[in-house]
């Protein structure tokens, strides 16, 4: 099934990266990587751990500068920016490990992921009266389900919870780009299924890339694959086109208990 | 409904007990209390600069007694070298602490946890050598003595601090209206922004959260609330000393922080209160009354890892007796618990 519901692909690519590398000591994390990745579609980033996936995601958001190369948002060069000013561009991304304020209340961390988009934070206007705000958090609350849990704090949820929250968080932010690493790890069937459907529905307004293992899912949502193998591209195209590389399968799809979720990743 | 009411009630047994000290004290105790009182007030609000860095921003300061000591030092010169009078000199020992606490917050709040924690008492510590070896200028450990210019003067009546009902009153005065500034920006989106910080700096600066300006902030303003603290302490005490800016006295501040309740507004009062009471009421009989003060610490930590305020806070909100459980509309915007 396709997600382009908007069908604009614009001229400009929303990301691009010229030859970019990172090492961590002897270990070339991402190699020379270029990639572009044009608007208006679902692109997800796949290969086996130790690939680089999340170093790229980490050099995008300005957790990491590169050692070389260059990286343009909307033709915008934003390599080696920091993170905050990144996020202020419009990208905004989840975390593997599924990060959270844990000791603020729900409707609070969406309250602040809110704020965060304005350049200056009021020192002495009391929060509570920013009626604007709490009716884009209650409208939010709504949309992830979690309107219930709101005085909750973030810590107590249960796992599945703080992922809908942390995806509340990436749609209450209004981001132009929103980068998901790994969304659906750890979750149940129930919780992955909720998650899919959250992340289909984001696709039809934001520009999204994602990260993940669960070929379902990728092979469910995503317009464009590309695989990472150390750091590098190993194929990049359609669901199908990648279903089919030899090369592909070798390297990732191919491992002896993966044979069968090729067929359906085929079938899908 | 509750938990609403006895605070009102408890904020106002709190707020007349204040009011009346100047006349209940002296009646019932000693007048001598009066002034352990104010001294209590003045520095519970060194402790809550303490609290503003570590219980809402997450950055456990040792070093503030730098800027207590500028605060005093900007008072005392002010008033003995250039010849102030009162609200400038006062003034003067805000404005030093502020900017001090600038320079030192450029480059510490670079830093997280333990290494913020190790430049604040570096930065103290050369400050405090500094201020012992140049006797000239500031005395040493002896201090410089001032003598108090008035408060002010009205229909050729002068007022001063050596009254000490007045005294009392011009540091609750002071001390309240810094504490309503703190509970001001703790509920304002600054606040969230900082306690947002507080909780996750790496999630805080994906939203774009400017973390280093968010610290950097909360350090000068944790930095005014010490300058008024110091500049008020040396008022009190019509002198100056480089002992106070000595990283014992910041310790003394963390530990009545720690043990009153960390992230809450009232909790550095509590835990200075109980502690200054203990060494008045204890130093007198038995000369190792700090013994009293580790276990008391040791014993907060353990048990009461939110202080004595945040005991207080979860026995409020312990889930209702009998009370059916109705939909009631929740705040989505929680206040910061007092």
């Amino acid at each position: 099934m396709s997600a382009t519901v908007r069908g604009d692909v614009l001229a400009e690519p929303v990301l691009r990266t010229e030859n970019l590398t990172k090492r961590f000591g002897g270990l070339v994390a991402v190699d020379n990587l270029s990639i572009t990745l044009a608007g208006g579609r679902v692109h997800a980033i796949i290969g086996p751990n130790g690939a680089g996936k999340t170093t790229f995601f980490n050099l995008v958001t300005g957790l990491l500068s590169p050692d070389s190369g260059r990286i343009f948002f909307r033709g915008r060069d934003i390599t080696g920016a920091r993170p905050h000013v990144i996020s202020r561009l419009g990208i905004k991304r989840t975390l593997q490990v599924k990060s959270v304020f844990p000791d603020l209340s729900v409707a609070d961390n969406l309250w602040i992921t809110r704020q965060a988009r304005n350049r200056f934070l009021h020192a002495f206007r009391p929060a509570a009266r920013d009626t604007e705000t709490r009716l884009r958090v209650e409208e939010t609350l709504e949309q992830i389900g979690l309107a219930d849990l709101a005085a909750r704090p973030a810590g107590t949820l249960s796992y599945g919870d703080v992922a809908m929250l942390e995806i509340g968080m990436a749609i209450i932010s209004e981001p132009s780009l929103l980068l998901l690493d790994e969304p659906t790890c750890g979750m149940s069937p129930a919780e992955t299924a909720r998650a899919v459907g959250k992340i289909r529905e984001l696709s039809r307004t934001i520009d999204l890339v994602i990260i993940e293992h669960d070929m379902d899912v990728v092979f469910g949502i995503a317009d464009d694959i590309t695989v990472l193998a150390q750091g590098a591209i190993l194929a990049s195209g359609g669901p199908a086109a990648i279903a089919e590389d030899e090369r592909v399968r070798e390297a990732y799809l191919g491992r002896p208990e993966d044979e069968d979720f090729v067929e359906e990743a085929l079938n899908a | 409904m509750r938990r609403r009411s006895l605070e009102i009630v408890l904020a106002m047994v709190g707020g007349t007990f204040l009011i009346s000290v100047p006349w209940v004290i002296p009646a019932l105790i000693d007048s001598f209390w009066v002034s352990v009182i104010t001294e209590i007030l003045i520095w519970s609000l060194f402790a809550s600069s303490v609290n503003l860095l570590f219980g809402y921003v997450g950055l456990l300061s040792f070093g503030q007694a730098l800027y207590f000591g500028f605060g005093m030092y900007g008072v005392a010169l002010g008033i003995d070298h250039l010849g102030l009078s009162f609200w400038p000199a006062f003034g003067l020992g805000i404005f030093s602490a502020m900017a001090m606490a600038l320079v030192s917050g450029v480059f510490a709040v670079r830093l997280s946890s333990h290494y913020f924690a190790i430049i604040t008492v570096v930065f103290s510590l050369i400050f405090y050598f500094l201020a012992v070896s140049d006797k000239p200028l500031t005395g040493g450990d002896d201090g410089i003595n001032f003598s108090l210019p008035p408060l002010f003067s009205f229909d050729g009546k002068v007022f001063s601090l050596t009254d000490p009902t007045l005294q009392y009153f011009f540091v609750l005065a002071v001390v309240s209206l810094c504490l309503f500034l703190m509970h001001r920006v703790i509920n304002s989106p600054l606040g969230k922004g900082f306690l947002a910080v507080r909780d996750n700096d790496l999630r805080a600066s994906l939203i774009g959260l400017n973390v280093y300006v968010l610290r950097l902030i909360a350090f000068v303003m944790a930095g005014c609330l010490t300058g008024v603290s110091g500049a008020l302490f040396a008022f009190f005490g019509r002198y100056a000393s480089a002992s106070y800016m000595f990283y014992q006295v910041s310790g003394e501040a963390v530990v009545w922080t720690i043990v009153g309740g960390a992230g809450t507004l009232f909790g550095p009062l509590v835990g200075t209160a109980l502690f200054i009471v203990i060494r008045e009421i204890v130093s007198s009989h038995w000369e190792h009354h700090s013994l009293i003060v580790g276990l008391l610490a040791i014993l907060a930590v353990i048990f009461a890892p939110k202080g004595i305020v945040g005991l207080w806070n979860g026995w409020v909100n312990r889930p209702g007796e009998r009370e059916a459980p109705r939909p009631v509309p929740q705040p989505l915007t929680l206040q910061a618990e007092p």
